[in-house]
Order: structure tokens, then sequence, then C-alpha cells
């Protein structure tokens, strides 16, 4: 059966030179490793399950993290309280342009906080319940889109959506107040990334390793376009960067032992069944040094040092792009770094603004503050 | 037993676990004499194929006629042979046979010279136009293919010329010569004197090309011209030497023509060099030089014989024949390129071939477990001897002075002595990758080095070899003489030296496959200083790791790795060579063995099983693609950043555990020493010997007295 996978592959390559192989790209040029995610400012106490982060008008910021979301202002955002308390984990944020705060709630649906606390719910759209939000963009003419990562899975058993290799995201538009949603898209690979200027929109795929473009004015998205199609890690939440650009957060970097997993059917059955997911071989948010959990050969710590270019369970890899998805620039914190699962990024007044979930913090770099 | 694991003890057991089909074929491919199996299969089939559709054709006469027939080009094939073996080609062995021929008719039956004169003129008509090649090719660097062309073409047009002036000469004159007759026509011991002249120059040429310097240096021009030029030897001469054999060989082969057939005709000899090339190419002798032998020339030699004879008693047309043994040329040439350049990484693609291994059900190892596994934090505060100036401490040792002793990766002894133990020196430098050591009564100080075998060190530090070798299996095809990795010994209370080969297939540098494999590839080996013999005890055992002899002499503890269990084999006593399993089930892979004061013996687990990798145990298909298909450093490990020391007593019983639960200090501690009150841990990986305090411990015990002093338990 070996021999016979590596004859089709081998055909394949002849016939089709130029499908894509979607191999794991190495990290080199703009993606160079650097530790520059670990040497960032850290804001406060950590917020266990910080998932997102956006910034209101106000100039504060709104972080979810657990069942809460947290605001923070004054001088270096030092002033934190929570200003919602959800019966489910709260996920992705966003701003809307009236002033609202838009939360995705695992489990339960989008909630707009408007700005005297009323609350409209979104809980199901074209008959299924809008359970597993994942990102939130608001267009400037105040309509919603949402992306809902899988209808099988919760926000939080992302890995086993992963694992199940489930295309069963979705893409919703809704007013203003998240009445009328549509379905723009679906049969997506857990989309957890949107951002749009009104015009076009962007949506990154996790399980796809991509980002794609399409115009999404109207209630119809054109024929997507792809900006990147393989990245070196699972990108996440999308933010617009100063000069035209956009920040891409990767919450984890592939790796070929991942990817060969993937492709194992028995094994990875097996393992979905009989092992508790935090156990299993794929990417995590943090690594956590539980003595149960896979290890790689190159893993092996030598004389003492914890390899930091060895294979990662978990990662931080933040990238920004110009607009037509060139690289520019990457932060990372590498095996045996403090931040690793960098679930969002934003621009904000007072600096860049990173979520690192893996190690429950938020991170600022004071010198790339919004233009 | 549990029921979903295995019985290691069994031999039977452990054979059939290191049997695989693919494992066979890749050993296989990796004999030299495994090479020429194809061919020679091809020939059996080709005489069984014609014997049945022949009639008579498996009859002593005919096989007799064959040989008759078959000598003459066996001796031109030859030729080729040799010349390809230089690394050159002979197209004119056709027409320098021919012109033999013509020339031992001539001087027989025009000149009227006796019998020797005319093979010995007929020879030397062949050694010089071989030579011409010769000085040609060798001292002026022509070109082997266009050279030979060239004599080919001149050769066969004189050779019809001369044939057409004597043709009627020979055909009215004969010899009555009965030393003619019988070359023509006689017999040796019932075999055709041509083919008994023959194997008599096969038998020779074998010796000649394979155990002489002469082939070695033939066989070395012919792998690299440059290099065999550099290593001295004379490649201008050699070269012409082998010309002038190949042209000595058809000289041999036109004789014993001449004899048989007494007449010559234009079609003597035409095509011989292409269906010789066809020949020695089919039978293996490699187009690109320095490989091949005699017998492969002459299976190929007798495929192209058996073929081009039984096509043509088939009824089948000659030009049908010709263009088969075309055919057969080029699919020989293209499978001899691919082969020699792809014959190793065949042999890599197939030689891992990784097998079921399911482990026995492991105790927890949770702080909260409650288990004596379950993890603390008592070895976080090791003190670190040496810290930064050892590579790889895998195994420790303590001599009577208190100076400590640490094996590291750069093949070197190291010892820390002094009152903090800060003063460090290279004790003795061995090389290879020195593992495990123990003292002899001598208070020598053993170690078995992996790549190497087991080696000595006496006290001032000069080196000694204890043994590098074992019996060879006889029914394993992998000759497993030679120690290939040596991990750890112990010392009987006789001085016996045992010892564990954890592997025959991998070395130091690729053991994880061997992990990985998941096969019985290693043994417990013994080294009897009385007899000087080394013996191996057991055959066909997964990694034997660990070895401890036990506190009473009459048994050796051995711990497998890859079955994350310990076995005890009794050397002594009323069950004296029987293998028992001690502690079934184990929450990791086992290390080294050794004694500890109290009477019970330490242990250190160099690997956790994490779930991912017992199911991958359980899936051998999985690890083969993994192998193949991920690079090394991504393969799925054992968790093997931790550090784990355990205790245990003479029934196997877990009594506690010391961690260092993410390897802070100790990372894959692999060994552990216990002296006067204190216990020091080395790691195969580590960059220090540490040392923690044992409280409870006796303060005057070392490993010394424990086998050699007042602390031994073996006579009480």
């Amino acid at each position: 059966m070996g021999a016979f996978t590596h004859i089709l592959r081998d055909l394949e390559q002849i016939f089709f030179p130029n499908r894509d192989q979607h191999p794991v790209p190495s990290m080199d040029g703009p993606f160079t490793p650097n530790s520059r995610l670990d040497t960032l400012e850290v804001i406060g106490d950590p917020l266990p399950g910080a998932d997102d982060v956006a910034e209101g008008a106000d100039g504060a910021l709104y972080v979810s993290a657990g069942r809460q979301v947290w605001r923070l202002d004054g001088a270096g955002y030092a002033r934190r309280e929570v200003v919602a308390t959800f019966d489910g984990d709260a996920g992705a944020l966003a701003i809307h342009p009236d002033g609202g705060l838009l939360v995705g709630v695992a489990s339960q649906g989008v909630v707009k906080i408007d700005r005297d606390g009323h609350r409209h719910w979104l809980r199901e759209a074209a008959g299924t319940p809008v359970a597993c939000v994942t990102a939130i963009a608001a267009s400037p003419d105040g309509s919603i889109l949402l992306c809902e990562g899988s209808a099988r899975h919760a926000p939080d058993a992302w890995l086993r959506d992963l694992m199940e290799k489930n295309r069963a995201g979705r893409l919703l538009r809704c007013g203003p107040s998240l009445e009328q949603p549509a379905v723009l898209r679906q049969g997506l690979a857990w989309p957890d990334g949107l951002m749009t200027d009104g015009t076009t929109c962007w949506l990154a795929e996790a399980w796809t390793h991509r980002v794609t473009a399409f115009a999404a004015d109207g209630r119809r998205s054109s024929a997507p376009r792809v900006i990147l199609p393989n990245l070196p890690g699972y990108p996440a939440r999308l933010a617009p960067a100063s000069g035209g650009g956009f920040w891409l957060a990767m919450f984890a970097a592939r790796t070929h032992l991942t990817e060969f997993v993937l492709r194992e059917d028995d094994f990875r059955n097996e393992m979905m069944r009989t092992m508790e997911p935090h156990l299993w071989v794929g990417p995590a948010l943090a690594t956590t040094g539980d003595c149960y959990e896979p290890m790689q050969w190159g893993g092996l710590k030598a004389l003492g040092i914890e390899k930091p270019w060895s294979p990662p369970r978990s990662y931080g890899l933040l990238a920004r792009f110009d607009a037509d998805g060139t690289p520019a620039e990457s932060l990372h914190s590498r095996v045996g770094g403090r931040h690793h699962g960098i679930t969002s990024v934003r621009e904000a007044a007072q600096g860049l603004i990173v979520v690192s979930r893996g190690a429950g913090r938020i991170l600022i770099d004071r010198t790339r503050a919004r233009a | 037993m549990s029921a979903t694991t295995w019985d290691a003890t069994r031999f039977s057991k452990r054979l059939r676990a290191s049997y695989s089909p693919r494992l066979l074929l890749s050993e296989l491919l990796l004999k030299q004499w495994f090479e020429p199996v194809i061919p020679f299969t091809i020939m059996l089939g080709l005489f069984g194929y014609f014997a049945v559709s022949i009639h008579d054709y498996a009859t002593f006469p005919n096989i007799q006629s064959l040989m008759r027939l078959y000598a003459e080009f066996g001796f031109v094939a030859l030729g080729m042979a040799f010349s390809l073996i230089s690394g050159g080609i002979d197209l004119s062995v056709g027409a320098l046979f021919a012109v033999c021929n013509f020339a031992t008719l001539f001087f027989l039956l025009v000149l009227g010279w006796p019998i020797a004169g005319v093979i010995a003129a007929t020879v030397a008509v062949g050694a010089v136009l071989g030579g011409i090649n010769g000085v040609l090719i060798g001292y002026l660097k022509a070109r082997p293919f266009l050279t030979t062309l060239v004599t080919l073409i001149i050769l066969r047009a004189s050779v019809n010329l001369l044939n057409e002036r004597y043709a009627t000469v020979f055909a009215t004159n004969t010899s009555d010569s009965t030393v003619w007759d019988f070359l023509g026509e006689g017999f040796v011991l019932g075999i055709p004197v041509n083919a008994a002249a023959l194997f008599v120059t096969l038998l020779i040429g074998h010796v000649f090309l394979s155990r002489s310097r002469y082939g070695w240096h033939l066989t070395a021009i012919g792998a690299s011209r440059k290099a065999a030029r550099h290593a001295g030897i004379p490649v201008e001469r050699m070269l012409f030497a082998t010309y002038v054999l190949s042209g000595v060989l058809c000289a041999i082969g036109g004789i014993f023509y001449a004899a048989r057939q007494s007449s010559t005709d234009s079609t003597t000899g035409v095509g011989w060099e292409f269906q010789a090339l066809t020949a020695v190419v089919l039978g293996g002798v490699s187009l690109a030089g320095g490989k091949g032998t005699v017998w492969r020339a002459m299976i190929g030699g007798i495929i192209v014989f058996l073929l081009t004879n039984g096509l043509v008693r088939l009824g089948i047309a000659g030009y049908f024949t010709s263009a088969v043994i075309g055919i057969i040329l080029l699919a020989a040439v293209c499978a001899d390129v691919k082969w020699s350049k792809n014959r190793g990484k065949a042999v890599q693609k197939i030689y891992v071939n990784p097998a079921r291994l399911p482990l026995s059900p492991a105790p927890s190892l949770r702080r909260e477990s409650g288990t004596p596994f379950a993890q603390n934090d008592r070895l976080l505060a090791a003190e670190a001897i040496g810290l930064d100036q050892v590579e790889g401490p895998e195994d420790v040792l303590i001599d009577r002075q208190d100076r400590v002793y640490g094996s590291t990766r750069d093949g070197n002894i190291i010892r820390f002595s002094g009152p903090d133990l800060t003063r460090r020196e290279v004790f003795a430098h061995i090389g290879g990758r020195p593992l495990g050591m123990q003292w002899d009564r001598e208070e020598n100080l053993i170690v078995a080095v992996a790549g190497m075998g087991v080696y000595g060190i006496r006290p001032d530090g000069q080196v000694f070899k204890v043994t590098d070798e074992t019996n060879r299996t006889w029914y394993k095809l992998n000759d497993d003489s030679r120690l290939r990795m040596a991990d750890d010994l112990d010392i009987g209370p006789d001085g016996r030296i045992w010892f564990s080969d954890c592997t025959t297939r991998y070395e130091m540098t690729t053991n994880s496959l061997d992990i990985i494999e998941g096969r019985p590839n290693g043994r417990l080996v013994v080294y009897d200083p009385a007899t000087r013999k080394t013996t191996t005890v057991i055959n066909h055992f997964h990694f034997p790791n660990g070895i401890c002899v036990a506190h009473d002499g009459m048994s050796v503890l051995i711990g497998s790795t890859s079955l994350c269990q310990v076995f005890r084999y009794w050397i002594e006593g009323p069950n004296k060579g029987r293998l028992d399993l001690l502690i079934e089930h184990l929450p990791g892979f086992v290390d080294n063995i050794n004694r500890a004061s109290d009477g019970t013996y330490w242990l250190a687990l160099v690997g956790i099983r994490t779930p991912a990798f017992d199911l991958a145990m359980r899936k051998p298909d999985f690890r083969l693609r993994m192998v193949k298909q991920v690079p090394i450093d991504e393969w799925l490990a054992p968790g093997l950043n931790h550090g784990c020391v355990l205790k245990f007593d003479e029934t196997g019983r877990i009594l506690e555990s010391f961690w260092d639960p993410t390897g802070v200090n100790h990372s894959t501690l692999t060994s552990m020493r216990e002296h006067r009150g204190y216990l020091y841990l080395g790691g195969l990986e580590n960059n220090r010997i540490g040392r923690i305090r044992l409280p409870d411990a006796d303060p005057d015990w070392t490993g010394y007295d424990a086998y050699w002093g007042n602390k031994r338990r073996d006579r009480h």
C-alpha cells in the first residue's frame, strides 16, 4: 500500500507538475526565526484563556479571556475591568462602527452589546446553531461578517476538528444588529481570521493554511482569490497594518509529523478514539511539560540545551504582509520561548497588541503604535 | 504474562519476531554473492525450458556436445570480462579470435610446425595483437572503445583477405597428429578437452582476480583509474597486461576452434564481440568497470550460448536470434546502470522493518497516582559535577579514592578528583562511544565501547582490548561476529564479563532506528577471561541495555529498552541458563541497572512511554512510513527530556523513584551509581554528572567493595 501511494504521488508529480503539493514551507527569508515575541513587553498579570483583542473608539482595549470580556485602558493599558460575562467562553471580538461590542460566545452564538448595554443575540443561521464563532469583522457600512470555524465542534475542540479533517466552517453576513443572517460561503477549513475594508474581505483558513480575498459588497461573495497559499503555521486572526498591509497571527507551526499523522488515517483514528486530546500528536497552543506529551527526536535536550530549532509542539508566530500578500516581517517565539499560541493581533493607539493564548498574556510593542 | 504482550523469555518467539521477508531481502541484497543470483536462475530456467521443449536435450551426450561448442566462446567472453573489469572494453575479441584461428591453421597446415610450436606461436600472435591494443590504451591513453573498434575492423579485414588466399590450402591439407585430434575431439574425465581447459582457466582466473595483488589492482583501476594511480598502482602496465591477457584468451579459444573445425571462413567469430559483451554484462560484470567475477562472466556466457543454440535447434531463424540477443543486451545494460546506481538506495529503503510491539500496560506516573513511580522533584536538588566539562557521560563510576569517572561521547573516560571534584582530567582516550563501565578485581576499569567492543583501562590509564568479537550465528545472513554496540557490562564473581550488544543491525548514531524497528536485534554476550573466549548467550533480544550481576552472583539482570521490561538470566545454581521476566510493567524505557548498598538495585529510565509512542509501537506500518516520509528530527520519540531513577528489590518490586520531571538538570538520565552515601547520576546527552545525598544509605559502601571487597553479599 505504501509503495502504491508513492507511485501515485510520483505519477501525480509527473503529470500535474503545477498541482499544489502543499509541503510544510521552511521558515526563511522574512520568516527567518527570531525571538522577538519573547522580548515584547507584557501587559499586567496573565489572563488565562486570552483569545482575541479589539480596540474601542475610546482607545480602550477589549480582550476576551475565558467567560469574560475585559476592558483595558489607561497608560500602558494598566487598568483592567470585566465588562461582560457569559455562559460560554468568549472568543472572537470586534467593535461595530456604531460603538457596539461584538462577542462570539462558544456554544451560545454571537452577541452585540450596544453602548447602552442592550444585547442582540444571533443563535442560528440557515437552520443550524451558530456555536463556533471564530472571527468577526464589521464593515464600515454596518453589516457584520462572521466566521464559524466548524459546524461540528466548539472553538476549544479545534484540534479534534483538525484531526477529523473537517471542512465544516461557514462565512456568514448579517445586518448591523445581527439580523437576517445569510450564508456567504460554506465548506471552509476552520476559517478563523477575517478582515474587511468594506469592499474586499480577507479570510484565513487554518486547516488549509491559506488566506483568500474576495469582494464582499452585497449579500454574495465573489470567487475567492488566494493571497497566501501555503503558510508555515496555522493562521488565526487578521488585522490591518499601517501602510496598507495586514498582520496575521499564527497559533501554531506546522510540523512534518503532524502533516504525516493527518495522512495516516488508521493511526489518527485510533489516537482520537483512545487518547486524551492534549496528548495527541498535533499542534498545541502551549507546551505544558506534561510527561505524557508526544515528543520528537529533534526535541531531545542535548548538553542541557533545549534546542530552539527543534520541531515545535507549540510556537509563537506573527507576520506582517503587504497588501498583495508579500511577507514583510515576522516575530517568533521558538521552542523554549515564552509566548506561544498567538491567536490575535491589533494595531492600537499605544502600540501593537499581541495576544498569546498559550501563555495567557497580552503583549505590547510600543514602537509600533497605529500610525 | 498478560494477553497484550508476548513472552520474550522464549527463544522461538524472539526468533520469529526477528524474521521478516523484507528484512531477509534487504540482508540478501547486501551480500556480494547474491548479485549473480538472478542471471544464475535465468540460466537454470533456460536449460530447463530447452530440456523440456527439445528432445534428448538433457542427456549426457548432448551436454557434452554443448560444452564442446561453448568452450571457445567462453574464452572469448572471459577476455571481454577482464577488459570490462579493468574499466575498458575489448571489441576486437571476435576478430582476434578469428585471426588466431587462422594463425593456428596456417602454422600447422602451411608451415607444418609441430603442435607445441603452433600453440606457442598462436598464443604469441594473440599476445602481440592484444599488446597493440594494450599499448594504445594503456600507454597512449586512447579510448578503449574506439581503439578496439579500429583493431576489430583492421583484423577482420585482414583475416578475410588471408582466408580467401588460404581457404583451399586448409581444405586440402589435414594433420594426422593424435595430439591435434585430442585437442579437437578428446575428453578429460568425460569432459570435452576444451571445456576442461576453460574450467581450469576459470579457476586460475578466479584466484588471480579475487586473491592476487594484480587482480585487486585490476579491479581498483576499473573502479577509479585516477584513485588507482594515486594509490601507486602502475596503471599503464596493468592495462597493457589486461589487453595482452584478453588477446591470449582469444588465442586459446582460436586454437581449440581450429582443432575442432580445421577450417576457416569469413563468418568465424563474426559478432562474437557483441555476444561476449551481452554475456558478460548479463552475468553482472559492470560496464562501468571495477565489478565482476569470472563466474558471473561465465553465467552470462552460458545464457547467451544456450539461447542462441536452443533457438536454432527449435528452428527459429538466425536474424530473430540476433534480435533477441540485442534486446537482452539492451535490457542487461539498463539493469546494470540502474542497479549499480541504486542498489545502496534500494537496500536503504527496505533495511528498516518495524515490527508490531505491543507493550505491557504502563503504571501511572502522575503525582497524584500514589504509585511508587509517581513523579517528584527529588533530583532537582542534584549537585552538579563537571558542569559543561563532560559531553554525555552515559555511565558514571567512582573508585575507592572517591574519584568520579564518566564515559563521554568524544571517546574519553573523564575523571574528576579533588575535594570538590573540580579537577578534571582525561583518564583515557579510547575512541568509539564508551558506555557502561565496571571495576574488575584488579581495579582495571572495564568499559563497553559502542562501535569497538569491550576495553579495559589499567589504573595508570593504559588502554587494552578485552574483546571485539563473538561467535557468529550460523543461520544469520548478516555477519554478526563483530560487536556492534556494546552497551553496558557487569562482572561476575568468577571474573566473567557479561555485556549487552544492544543491536546487530544499527550503529550508535542510528540506534534510535532500532527502537523504531522494535525487533529483537540485540544479544547478551559473555567474555570469559580464563579461556579468553567470547560467547553469545542470549540471541535475538529486544535492545538489551542495562546489565547487572545480582548481589548473590547467581544471575544477571538485563534491562530491555524497547520492551520496557527487566529480565533475569541465571548463570549459576539449579536454574542456570533460564531466562525469567523480572519486572513486567514499567512506564519507561529501561537503561542501566546497578547495585544499591541495601541489597536492592537502581534502575534508570531513559525515556517515558507516551500514549502516542505506545500507539506507534503497535502500528509497524505507521512507523515504516514515518521513517520514509518524515525527516529524522521530526520522528515521534519517547519522552526523553526528564530524569528518572527507580529502586527495585530482588523480587522486581519497585520501591521508590527519584525524578527530574522536565529534565532541568538531568534529562536522558541513563545511569546512576551509589557510592558512600551518594547517588551519582550520568546522562547520555547531558553536560554534567550529578549527585544527590542518600541519607539512609550505608556511608561506607562502594561499588568496588560490593563486588570484590568486604561489602559482598554473595558469600553469606
